[in-house]
């Protein structure tokens, strides 16, 4: 059996060693780099665009723009709701919107030749909200208003199911934009073939035949003029599964350059301007009867489409067929506005539609059941669809076995035992998805070729005209294909994409990868099959029924063959060859009436959370994850399981973390290191139960997996957290400020004081904020960043490696010059235009500044110079200072970055770094876009001037609590600053120039007090979003002799709490005493409207450090 | 400038601008196209390879400040064949983008032995990021490839 086998992965030597080729490493001679010019503003008119200075650059051989492509308009979805041109044409519509591209022989060429690029645009009033795009009189993105589209559909007989409701609950669910983040960015070589009149394209997709379709469109050539070529593919999620608005571009320069052009989007790009998970913003109703029978669900959707249409028409047409198919029920009202604002575009993002319909039905489903006084997985039961159901949305249910998840999901978690913590900070949640197997969204996607070619060496290939985006799709083909010939799937080679051998499939979308695919490849491979056991049957003298194929021979009675030499007899020219097809039986969706059975079979899930949330914090741990999945037959076990553990891990993502974030029509997070998307450490175990059974009709019984995994995922994590606590959140991600947020609803606390009027020195700075929402922050963001102060990009031009310390310091008496350590924020910085050092002097050549030593007094002298990495292995260093730096960043950074660069490293203000023209970028005439913008999590909540910025590092916070020194170098001068006073602002450090950290001192006597240190962060690796540092010199009867508290990224500069030390001091560290200290320092606080939340966590953080601290005490 | 670099034990001698990143060394001037780039910042793991046995990501790494031996994917190919046969048992890959970052990292812990605690490997883990995997298999190949078994 081929099928149902654990089997490795057919590319994995390549894979495992990077050396199958991905988009960016096809090589071919001459190939030019492209750059594209964006719109600088989310919403403007093109006055004039001039790239005569940029055609005539050194190095450039292309540069296009609109009038390359006419009126042309990408295909997308085809009709009236084509909406996008190539490029900007007269209006630009989101921030990062494409308007030229340059194709040049190096990359500095072609940035360079952008930046010569005369663009004049006259800025238009700009929607970046679905709220601000459906106000009265809003500025309209396209004629004809802000709503692309309006959908009405009425499923069943919801007045009907209103009569006979005994309860219902209503609620607001919103999901946010989530983002792909496949780890590849949107990558194509394009090479024009002007002989030939053939494009060829290598590039980033799950489906070739959209992006040639696109191309050739685009470009005005024959379908057949575009010929894609076979790569590795890093990732899709749905984000290539249609065009990715590079492909075109990148095409259409190789065919006016005459010469292979390569187009990689940076991560940057990859997060600002490709498509993204549409937010939903629903209100939805469910209503019960007495048994807790659904009785009818009314739905009001706003999706925030971004700027152009895409696949939010269709996206927003699937979710609603969810709304319609989910759970039995008497009716579904559904009405859905598809809402333009000015950001990039939404797009096809795993699920469809169905993740953001499923958080709420799901959560709702929990709400109801708390109504009814039901246990939320027997509420699911009552209600769950079956097989043979047809749903309101026409779906037909040929296999369903829902009810089989829920309970194989609430036995997996232990769900009876622990329902009943529930309220005590730990909890469980379930929460259950429907999908489509394959969908009938696109002209064409009942079908599916394959060609199957046995080889004289009884080696067999497949060929296969999709994509393998990661999906192991090349490797359960080749399962299939040995299965029908009875040979070993390590013994098929599979072959994708290239135009020219392989026939048409659409490509990986829709979960239809195995069913469609596998279907036409199962369908080739058993035609050839027959075709050789009818070989065998004349050869061997037998009808060819009772020829089996097996170990790669036929065998019929006594008689056998190998393979191979069959061929020889089945063929003429030493290979079989043989193609086929699959039509599937799914239906469009009739437009007047949204019903149709989209989908020849459905998949369907359950998954079970458990969750602690701290309630200090607000910060949600997952504890466990149970998946139950309906996926029939299982193909491949190690891809089956891995494909759910993928897509859970995504889908906790979106549940916790996950969103991209704005200001201004310009995203404020376009990094992984402002994306808190899951690494290794932030994830519980997932457990996968696949409970089995065939399919009637997919391959081997085989339906749907891809996308399921993340759908219900949002909404169990929501139910786990409110079991847990008693707070429903139903805006994602569920981040730790909602959470606290809901805590302190919750328990009606009341409101902290901060006594502005007391404090003078707040008063300015409290006018300030008052004035920004007033027209200062519009005044300062339209006319003061006109006047920002730019840094232009140089390169570097030399790196010197002085020995002494003196020479060092002297090289850094040039204005030009700049220190380097580890590099790792100098060199991402530059990236960011926030550094361009003409000269780099290398620190870490300097002797005496890496090592470190205990003096004979028991002093600790950390060279600056020393690792962070390097400190933690030093036995002598303090344990708090181990502790520490175990929680700052990656391992990698910390074997790279230094004790004096993480000291002295900028501001992490995610405005700062991100190509905002603020305060501290650009210059006193710019705005501090913290004040309104998204403050949440790394702004300060005291202390701030006009730079809301906090300083980032984690050993900041903790040095200071140890009383420590640095020891600052310029020439043969030393002088020496304690910490306290080494830092004078955000990130900002009392260094002049040509003056260096050489050397940071513990004195003995901090390090004999007891330390602890506590961080919030969002993820792991991440700056902290609270910090704090206790030391403590504890008498044998356990008072506090001596205390230093010190607070990190609450305040401009590690903020010392002398009101909580002064708590401390003289008194034994009981519960009273540690949580009356905790708040001592809170009266001091100045927060920001959106993180006085921060206030409450870092009292937690106090909490939980003395707490620590104290613990040992009573067992010691 | 003139700089010497060992790669993969073998000794190169190479004129570099002074901004050259190792990883565009690595990739454009050697060909070794194992070491991928997924952010440049520094900030994903994809890039990473050893330096003097240590984990460094090549997209921060400036090549004319490179001191030590580097190790890149391919040069750690043959010993980490256990864990790549591991890889693709446990399905700690999909796509395949960052797992060349992974298994360079994970060679660096295999060689110092991993901790016993999964908390703490998964910790030791988290400078790669994945997409497409959620790490489980990831973390039961390190297992795997300690122990030997399969």
């Amino acid at each position: 059996m081929q099928v149902g086998r654990r089997i490795r992965n057919v590319d994995w030597p390549e894979r495992t060693v990077g050396s199958v080729p991905f988009t960016a490493d096809v090589r071919l001679p001459g190939t030019l780099v492209a750059r594209v010019l964006r719109s600088p503003l989310p919403h403007a008119r093109i006055v004039s665009l001039d790239v005569t200075a940029a055609e005539a650059a050194p190095g450039v051989h292309a540069v296009i723009t609109s009038e390359d492509f006419g009126e042309v308009k990408y295909v997308h979805h085809g009709g009236p709701l084509a909406d996008r041109h190539p490029l900007a044409r007269r209006v630009v519509r989101f921030l990062g919107e494409e308007i030229a591209a340059v194709a040049a022989e190096s990359p500095a060429q072609a940035e360079a030749a952008v930046a010569l690029i005369g663009l004049e645009l006259r800025p238009l009033p700009a929607v970046t909200t679905i709220e601000e795009a459906l106000e009265r009189g809003a500025p309209e993105i396209h004629s004809g208003g802000n709503v692309s589209l309006h959908t009405e559909r009425r499923y069943g007989d919801v007045a009907a199911g209103r009569r006979r409701a005994t309860k219902s609950v209503q609620g607001r669910y919103r999901f946010g934009r989530q983002t792909h983040v496949c780890m590849e960015t949107n990558s194509t070589l394009a090479s024009w073939d002007e002989e030939e009149g053939v494009l060829h394209l290598w590039t980033s997709t799950q489906a070739p035949y959209f992006i040639r379709k696109e191309v050739a469109h685009a470009l005005g050539l024959e379908l057949d003029c575009v010929k894609a070529h076979e790569v590795a593919v890093g990732g899709g999620f749905g984000s290539k599964s249609k065009i990715s608005d590079h492909e075109v571009l990148c095409a259409a320069l190789s065919k006016k350059a005459g010469r292979p052009v390569r187009l990689v989007l940076d991560r940057a790009e990859d997060f600002a301007t490709t498509k993204c998970r549409h937010d939903w913003d629903v209100r939805l109703e469910t209503g019960a009867d007495e048994e807790g029978r659904l009785t009818h669900r009314t739905a009001r959707i706003l999706v925030d489409n971004g700027a152009y249409n895409h696949s939010g028409p269709s996206v927003m047409g699937y979710g609603s067929l969810v709304m319609g198919s989910f759970y039995r029920t008497d009716g579904v009202d559904i009405d859905a506005d598809l809402v333009y604002t000015n950001k990039h575009p939404g797009g096809q993002f795993r699920g469809y539609g169905g993740p953001q319909a499923t958080f709420a039905i799901e959560s709702q489903m929990d709400e109801l059941a708390d109504a009814l006084g039901m246990d939320p997985i027997d509420l699911r039961i009552l209600n769950a669809n079956r097989a043979g159901d047809v749903t309101h949305a026409g779906w037909k249910l040929r296999s369903a076995r829902l009810v089989e998840c829920l309970e194989a999901a609430r036995e997996a978690i232990g769900w009876d035992e622990k329902r009943r913590l529930g309220g005590s900070g730990r909890g469980v949640g379930i929460a259950a998805a429907i999908h489509v197997t394959g969908a009938h969204v696109y002209e064409g996607a009942e079908e599916s070729h394959a060609g199957v070619d046995v080889r004289a060496d009884g080696t067999v290939r497949v060929r296969f005209g999709g994509a393998d985006a990661g999906t192991w799709q090349k490797t359960i083909l080749a399962q299939i294909a040995a299965e029908e010939l009875g040979i070993e799937a390590e013994d098929v080679d599979v072959l994708t994409t290239e135009t020219d051998e392989t026939p048409l499939d659409l490509g990986a979308w829709s979960s239809r990868g195995t069913f469609m695919g596998g279907h036409a490849v199962r369908a080739a491979a058993a035609s050839a099959a027959g075709r050789l056991r009818e070989a065998a049957a004349k050869k061997f003298g037998v009808d060819p029924s009772d020829v089996t194929l097996t170990g790669g021979q036929a065998r019929g009675g006594a008689d056998r063959l190998d393979l191979g030499d069959l061929v020889r007899l089945a063929s003429e020219n030493g290979e079989l060859s043989v193609e086929e097809s699959f039509t599937a039986d799914m239906e469009p969706v009739n437009p007047a009436t949204g019903v149709a059975n989209l989908s020849p079979t459905y998949s369907f899930c359950a998954q079970a959370v458990e969750v602690e949330v701290d309630r200090d914090t607000g910060q949600v741990k997952l504890l466990d994850v149970a998946a139950a999945h309906d996926s029939g037959t299982i193909i491949n076990p190690i891809a089956a399981e891995s494909q759910v553990i993928g897509g859970v891990a995504m889908g906790l993502g979106a549940a916790l973390g996950e969103e991209l974030i704005y200001e201004e029509g310009r995203l404020v997070n376009p990094a992984y290191i402002n994306y808190p998307l899951p690494r290794a450490a932030d994830l519980p175990p997932i457990r996968v139960v696949f409970v089995e059974g065939k399919d009637p009709v997919g391959p081997y019984g085989a339906k749907s997996l891809g996308e399921i995994g993340l759908v219900p995922t949002q909404a169990a994590v929501a139910n786990a957290v409110a079991h847990a606590v008693g707070v429903r959140v139903r805006k994602l991600p569920i981040t730790p400020d909602k959470v606290l947020g809901g805590l302190r609803e919750r328990d009606a606390r009341p409101r902290r004081r901060y006594h502005l009027w007391r404090r003078p020195n707040r008063w300015e700075i409290a006018l300030i904020r008052w004035l920004y929402p007033r027209g200062l922050h519009r005044l300062l963001h339209r006319w003061g960043t006109r006047f920002a102060r730019k840094q232009e990009p140089r390169a570097i031009e030399e790196i010197r490696a002085p020995e002494e310390i003196e020479e060092a310091t002297r090289l850094l008496e040039d204005g030009e010059a700049v220190p380097i350590a580890g590099g790792t924020d100098l060199l991402p910085a530059r990236r960011q235009g926030l550094a361009n050092p003409v000269t780099l002097v290398d620190l870490t050549t300097v002797k005496g500044m890496r090592s470190i030593l205990e003096t004979e007094y028991g002093d600790l002298r950390i060279g600056a110079g020393v690792t962070l990495a390097d400190a933690a292995r030093t036995p002598a260093l303090d344990e708090v200072l181990r502790e520490t730096i175990g929680r700052i960043a990656s391992p990698q950074i910390r074997e790279m970055a230094t004790v004096g660069g993480n000291l002295c490293q900028q501001k992490r203000c995610w405005f700062y770094r991100n190509g905002f023209e603020c305060y501290k970028r650009g210059g006193v005439t710019c705005p501090c876009y913290a004040v309104l913008g998204d403050h949440r999590f790394y702004h300060a909540v005291t202390k701030a001037h006009r730079c809301q910025a906090v300083t980032p590092s984690d050993l900041a916070t903790t040095l200071t609590a140890l009383d420590a020194e640095a020891v600052l170098a310029r020439g043969g001068e030393r002088r020496t600053l304690p910490m306290e006073r080494f830092f004078t602002g955000p990130g900002e450090t009392a260094l002049r120039r040509g003056e260096v950290l050489v050397e940071v001192g513990v004195p003995a006597a901090a390090r004999g007090r007891k330390g602890a240190f506590e961080k919030l962060r969002l993820w792991e690796g991440d700056f902290a979003v609270a910090s704090v540092a206790a030391s403590l010199d504890l008498g044998s009867g356990g008072e506090v002799r001596d205390a230093r508290i010190v607070l990190g990224a609450v305040a401009p500069t590690p903020y010392r709490a002398r009101e909580v030390e002064q708590g401390l001091v003289g008194r034994r560290l009981h519960a009273p005493t540690i949580a009356e200290a905790a708040e001592a320092w809170t009266g001091g606080a100045h927060p920001l409207p959106g993180n006085e939340w921060k206030v409450d966590a870092t009292v937690g953080l106090i909490r939980r450090c003395l707490s620590r601290l104290g613990e040992g005490e009573s067992t010691g | 400038m003139r700089a010497r670099i060992e790669v993969n034990g073998e000794v190169r001698d190479l004129e570099l601008a002074p901004s050259e990143r190792l990883l565009d060394v690595l990739r454009d001037r050697l060909g070794l196209l194992g070491s991928k780039e997924g952010c440049g910042r520094g900030e994903c793991g994809a890039c990473t390879v050893l330096i003097d046995g240590r984990p460094v990501l090549s997209c921060i790494t400036l090549a004319a400040r490179v001191r030590g031996p580097v190790e890149t994917v391919e040069g750690v190919a043959d010993e980490a064949v256990p864990l790549r046969e591991a890889f693709a048992d446990h399905g700690a890959f999909q796509c395949g983008f960052c797992t060349p970052g992974q298994i360079v990292r994970g060679v660096s812990l295999l060689r110092g032995g991993l901790p016993a605690e999964e908390g703490s490997l998964r910790q030791l883990m988290s400078g790669n990021v994945c997409r497409c995997t959620g790490y489980a298999g990831i973390v039961r190949a390190l297992r795997q490839a300690e122990s030997g078994s399969r």
